[in-house]
């Protein structure tokens, strides 16, 4: 079916006048050649102009506002729901991470003194709350002394009411075979308890010194304690 | 009537795509201009920030990690910490440090915060770390007139001039306490090479 163009009403009234040439004196005018810019446009014709610089700006400083606040660096060592960086930290590092650690002026540990890995979420995926109890058993990869801190989101310590919010190795009571038991919990418990604050969210901290995972040795599947959630305030 | 379609042809022409397309390209560039300036254009420094424990070249007892007061982001609070900086331009840093502790530990930093080099006290000879960063010149005009022990040392090269280095010992308990303060104390991060 062949498309008829509808031609509108005012195109019979107005004929276009046909200009006045003559080919004797035509390389005088002007005519045909005029100037773009007297062209009459629509307002709008710079739209497409406005909307790359919307485009460019929104997706360029968003993405990496993005990627600089809520991602983490990249080459992750994750066990279960332990999460490392070793690269990070290190003149290693990738841009992203080297990025994160300037704006943050973190600390990171070398791998010469040890790695530090963070649970943010539970074994069932759900993310740690500081108004309940959590018990974290099993056992961790070898290391020579490791500790077990309780942070907030923003990597600060939490407050507590026993006024420490960390556990280490050396002072834990150990089943024979050397595994153990930690009660995260506001409210002291019997056993292995590490306090645990009241605000900014919940984070587990878990620094492994002296350990083979830093050299490459053992990396495969490091065997971590599981965290699993208790009753809820 | 007449805008409706003027618009719609407006939005379909390709220079709405075009223009977009290149708004996505350009915004990569954006993006990674933005992620690779940020550690050097950031306006507080960690090395900055480390200046204010006291001045260059010795050791200093960071205060205890506790909560609202950490001296420094993501430290371990059953560590104590001792910290140092320098500026290699000034001439070579000699670390010595012995802490009767079950776990301590020394790392060397950059100007960004990052680690460079980093042991600890198992790699130690005779429990003493002595630990020479340098830089490549200097080590070439020590090598000329060499001190006696300098074959003891751990030297470490490097291109980095202005740095920290943070000792860290572990406190299992608070009967630790006061031998490891102690170790802290004692440790030494001095420039005079040849009169140890």
């Amino acid at each position: 079916m062949t498309k008829m163009p509808k031609m509108p009403s005012l195109a019979l009234l107005k004929q276009p006048q046909e200009p006045f040439f003559d080919p004797e004196t035509s390389w005088q005018k002007p005519w045909p050649r005029v100037s773009r810019l007297l062209y009459r446009t629509s307002l709008f014709s710079f739209g497409p102009f406005v909307f790359f610089l919307l485009v460019t700006i929104v997706f360029g400083v968003g993405s990496a506002y993005m990627a600089l606040t809520k991602s983490s660096p990249f080459e992750a060592l994750q066990s279960g729901v332990w999460v490392a960086h070793p690269k990070a930290g290190t003149d290693a590092a990738d841009p992203y991470s080297a990025a994160i650690f300037a704006r943050t002026l973190r600390i990171p540990l070398g791998s010469g003194e040890g790695l530090a890995f963070y649970a943010v979420v539970d074994d069932r995926g759900r993310l740690l709350n500081p108004s309940c109890t959590y018990t974290i058993a099993g056992k961790t990869p070898p290391a020579r002394v490791w500790t077990l801190t309780a942070v907030n989101q923003q990597l600060e310590l939490l407050a507590t009411d026993a006024g420490r919010s960390y556990l280490n190795s050396e002072n834990l009571l150990r089943d024979k075979d050397g595994s153990f038991e930690i009660t995260a919990s506001q409210d002291a418990r019997p056993g292995n308890w590490l306090p645990t604050g009241s605000a900014g969210g919940l984070v587990f901290a878990l620094r492994l010194y002296d350990t083979p995972l830093t050299t490459g040795a053992g990396i495969a599947g490091p065997q971590m304690p599981s965290i699993r959630r208790g009753d809820c305030q | 009537m007449r805008f409706p379609h003027r618009l719609r042809r407006e939005l379909m022409s390709p220079r709405w795509y075009l223009w977009g397309l290149a708004g996505l390209l350009v915004g990569g560039i954006i993006h990674i201009l933005i992620v690779l300036s940020v550690p050097t254009q950031v306006p507080f420094n960690i090395f900055d920030k480390v200046a204010r424990f006291g001045p260059d070249r010795q050791f200093h007892m960071l205060p205890p990690v506790l909560p609202r007061t950490e001296p420094l982001v993501d430290l371990d609070p059953a560590m104590r910490h001792a910290i140092c900086r320098y500026q290699l331009d000034e001439g070579p840093i000699l670390v010595r440090a012995e802490v009767s502790s079950p776990f301590w530990s020394v790392a060397l930093f950059n100007r960004e915060g990052q680690t460079i080099y980093s042991l600890n006290d198992r790699t130690a000879d005779k429990g003493e770390i002595s630990m020479l960063v340098i830089t490549q010149q200097q080590l070439a005009i020590l090598r000329e007139n060499p001190p006696a022990d300098l074959e003891e040392m751990i030297i470490i090269e490097t291109e980095e001039v202005d740095g920290f280095a943070l000792l860290r010992a572990f406190v299992p308990s608070a009967a630790y306490e006061p031998q490891v303060l102690d170790g802290l104390e004692r440790a030494e991060c001095t420039s005079r090479i040849n009169q140890i």
